[in-house]
């Protein structure tokens, strides 16, 4: 029995070296730049491409340093970083969304631990360093975050007689009820894509468990525990009401005829999304400034006699993580993103929302919606990563494919739990 | 099927050229030496080696590991888990079933649809040229851009779909593809805009192969149009439907570009397939291992399929098929 499975190991591991082989060649080239610091990021539109490509240039005047700044579409990025990271060569400096990916990342030996190396580092809100805080040692730089919260549409709140945002969820199922009855699409939600409906059991797991709850469960891998099953039982009570906009099964989020488009064009009351919204909204239905001053902001509200406060908040944002084999010059650099000065270029230009620990003196003259996610931000007790960032992308991938049925009452909440569970236990 | 090569091994008829370098340092030219013969094989089999065969066995090796790609070779042994799983897996049985519904509208369906118009257009009328290259020209279409234009098309609120519907005066409020029982078929009705056009082609094609004194004979023999159909045209196409089926079934077996763009495989797998499942497990969750015994699934299903297809019913067209003279065995 041992022998021809020998023998069948040493013809598979010749292929798996020839195949690796392969794909360390043709990755090679990529990152094997002559440049002193190879950066890859993902923002590869205007205005930020060319903000980021100057800030580069700047620094590399300044320092001798040579760079190769190849801006990549966020999908094609993680594709070249899914063949690069196999092959073992990752560039220098490089987009990270922290948590689970960046943790395998670090399990593989492929990043450089950023803890007590970035002379800047009391610049930065501390809030913002969790994601990509893993064992109590720092892996990345944040240069942008913000919170998921409702954004919710003023006139048509108004319209259907709701006076102030639900603080309760009660209060919540009171007011898709009301909107309802108003003849209003309450929410707008991109189902085709999982990840929007996640952050609602996500949201409402938090509010039941608890943050402590939520790492608890993460840490055991078993979320078993009452407050799980009862999350996803209130979203397929709430997914009863009907509250989505028609077709939102298989509706996109960023498309003319997709969640972000629904809300531009003020055809849906609300939806629960990150600081990204108000761009996403304006830039999917076509309408410039969007809703304008009719776009309000609330955060989720808290659950009766759960655990959870309001004031913790679903969260995340981009950061850069450092190549194992990057020149140490390289956290100077960083540190130059970080200046005030550039950090003003970034929120001016690319609309981000700022990870400085003094936000009024990056933007004096934050727009409303920027300010709502700040001060959100400013008074957060906690914050959660999105499940699908945060845990490796098997158990990210479960949560977010389990939601989806559950909205639409394919699975129910004890399937999921069961889904979730199985997942973590294959992971160990 | 006289000549099973277990029973009864047929001993070759001639020496293959070069067993020994004696002999074929003797042939006269036109018949190449051992050495001309593997610097002419050889690059083909170097590159059929490394980018066929390297990644099935790899991707079959991984298949026994718990591996997220990450971090050099996998190490995590666990046998055939994966594949214990994968039988298991609610989603991959529907990709199985899935499969099946589509096959089985294919060859009900969209084959005869494109074998009516074939014999429709093999008329002569005015146009046809016309016609002809209207209905060839969406299988010219990439994948993915039939996919993107039908996503438009289908689009909730603004497609042109419904707009045609209401232009017609009927308010539909169809979810197209939101609707969980309906998407597969749209997926189909999809498929078959897409490629009842090549298959069309081929069937032209096999008709015209066909001689006019066959007609013009059972014409003068007083034959029906009916008798003409399923006694001359229908066995002489047979070549031509076989391997349109056997196309149009491994087509289906190995269906993503379409799909993945159209639905993504939504909603909640309602139009997933094999394929998609596969990208899905390796790409997003990182589970190479589970990933690459999906992959050997799929292979295998379309290995074994392809095999006893080739074996049992495409047997006589392999061997020389219908201008080759007398087939060589197994012939009725």
């Amino acid at each position: 029995m041992s022998k021809p499975l020998n023998g069948f190991r040493a013809l598979a591991a010749a292929g798996a070296a020839v195949t690796l082989a392969a794909t360390a060649a043709a990755c090679g080239e990529d990152s094997g730049s002559d440049a002193d610091i190879v950066w890859w990021h993902i923002q590869n539109q205007d205005p930020m491409m060319s903000t980021w490509q100057a800030m580069a240039d700047e620094w590399a005047e300044e320092s001798d340093l040579t760079f190769d700044v190849q801006p990549i579409e966020n999908e094609a990025f993680k594709e070249r970083m899914g063949t690069s990271t196999q092959s073992g060569e990752v560039p220098d400096l490089f987009q990270t969304w922290g948590g689970g990916v960046l943790a395998e990342q670090v399990e593989a030996g492929l990043v450089q631990d950023l803890t007590g190396k970035l002379d800047c580092i009391d610049k930065i809100n501390p809030i913002a360093l969790e994601p990509y805080t893993i064992d109590d040692k720092l892996y990345g730089m944040p240069f942008d975050a913000g919170v998921v919260g409702f954004w919710y549409n003023k006139d048509l709140f108004a319209e259907a007689g709701i006076e102030q945002p639900p603080a309760t969820w009660t209060e919540f199922l009171d007011a898709v009820q009301a909107l309802k009855d108003a003849g209003i699409a309450p929410i707008a939600l991109a189902g085709g894509e999982q990840w929007p409906g996640h952050y609602y059991w996500t949201y409402l797991a938090m509010r039941l468990a608890g943050l402590d709850g939520m790492s608890a469960a993460a840490e055991a891998g078993d979320f078993s525990d009452e407050a799980f099953v009862q999350a996803g039982d209130m979203l397929a009570e709430l997914a009863e009401m009907e509250p989505f906009q028609e077709g939102f099964e298989s509706a996109a989020y960023g498309e003319a005829d997709g969640q972000a488009a629904h809300m531009g064009e003020g055809l849906t009351a609300m939806e629960l999304m990150g600081q990204w919204a108000p761009v996403t909204q304006a830039d999917a239905s076509g309408i410039e400034g969007g809703l304008g001053d009719a776009l309000g902001f609330f955060p989720f509200p808290e659950v009766e006699g759960g655990a959870g406060a309001p004031t913790e908040y679903l969260g995340g944002g981009n950061g850069f993580a450092v190549g194992s084999d990057a020149p140490e010059e390289i956290f100077d650099f960083m540190c130059y993103l970080m200046e005030d000065e550039n950090q003003t270029r970034a929120v001016t230009d690319g609309g981000f929302t700022t990870v400085s620990a003094t936000p009024e003196v990056i933007a004096p003259e934050m727009d409303a919606n920027t300010q709502a996610v700040v001060d959100a931000m400013a008074t957060a007790t906690g914050t959660q990563l999105y499940l699908d960032q945060a845990y490796p992308p098997a158990i990210g991938g479960v949560i977010n494919e389990a939601t989806e049925g559950v909205i639409l009452g394919q699975i129910s909440s004890e399937d999921m739990v069961a889904m979730i569970n199985e997942a973590w236990a294959a992971e160990q | 099927m006289s000549a099973a090569p277990t029973t009864s091994p047929v001993p070759p008829v001639e020496r293959p050229a070069g067993r020994d370098g004696k002999a074929s340092r003797r042939r006269p030219a036109g018949r190449p030496g051992a050495g001309t013969l593997a610097a002419f094989i050889a690059p083909g089999l170097v590159l059929f080696l490394l980018f066929v065969l390297a990644p099935i066995i790899f991707a079959a090796y991984v298949g026994f590991f718990r591996w997220n790609g990450l971090g050099g070779p996998p190490t995590d042994f666990i046998g055939f888990e994966n594949f214990a799983n994968l039988i298991k897996d609610s989603v991959f049985l529907g990709d199985l079933w899935r499969v099946g519904l589509i096959i089985a509208m294919s060859l009900v369906i969209q084959l005869p649809l494109a074998f009516g118009l074939a014999m429709l257009l093999h008329q002569r009328f005015p146009g046809r040229t016309i016609f002809r290259l209207l209905f060839f020209v969406p299988y010219v279409l990439a994948e993915a851009v039939t996919g993107v234009l039908f996503r438009l098309i289908f689009s909730e609120r603004r497609g042109f779909a419904d707009s045609l519907l209401a232009s017609l005066g009927v308010e539909s409020d169809i979810g197209w593809l939101s609707d969980r029982s309906l998407v597969l078929f749209v997926v189909f009705g999809i498929l078959t805009w897409k490629f009842f056009g090549f298959y069309m082609i081929l069937y032209l094609a096999g008709r015209q192969n066909i001689p006019e004194e066959l007609y013009e004979a059972a014409a003068i023999d007083g034959a029906t149009n009916r008798q003409m159909f399923s006694r001359i045209t229908l066995p002489l196409m047979g070549p031509t439907l076989r391997i349109t089926i056997f196309l149009s079934i491994i087509g289906a077996v190995q269906l993503f570009d379409l799909v993945f763009v159209l639905t993504g495989g939504g909603p909640f797998h309602a139009s997933e397939t094999m394929a998609i499942t596969m990208y899905e497990q390796g790409f997003q969750r990182n589970q190479i291992g589970y990933a690459s015994a999906l992959s050997i699934a799929m292979f295998l299903i379309s290995f074994v399929f392809a095999l006893f297809y080739q074996r049992y019913v495409l047997k006589r067209d392999l061997q020389g098929g219908l201008t080759g003279g007398g087939s060589n065995g197994g012939d009725r």
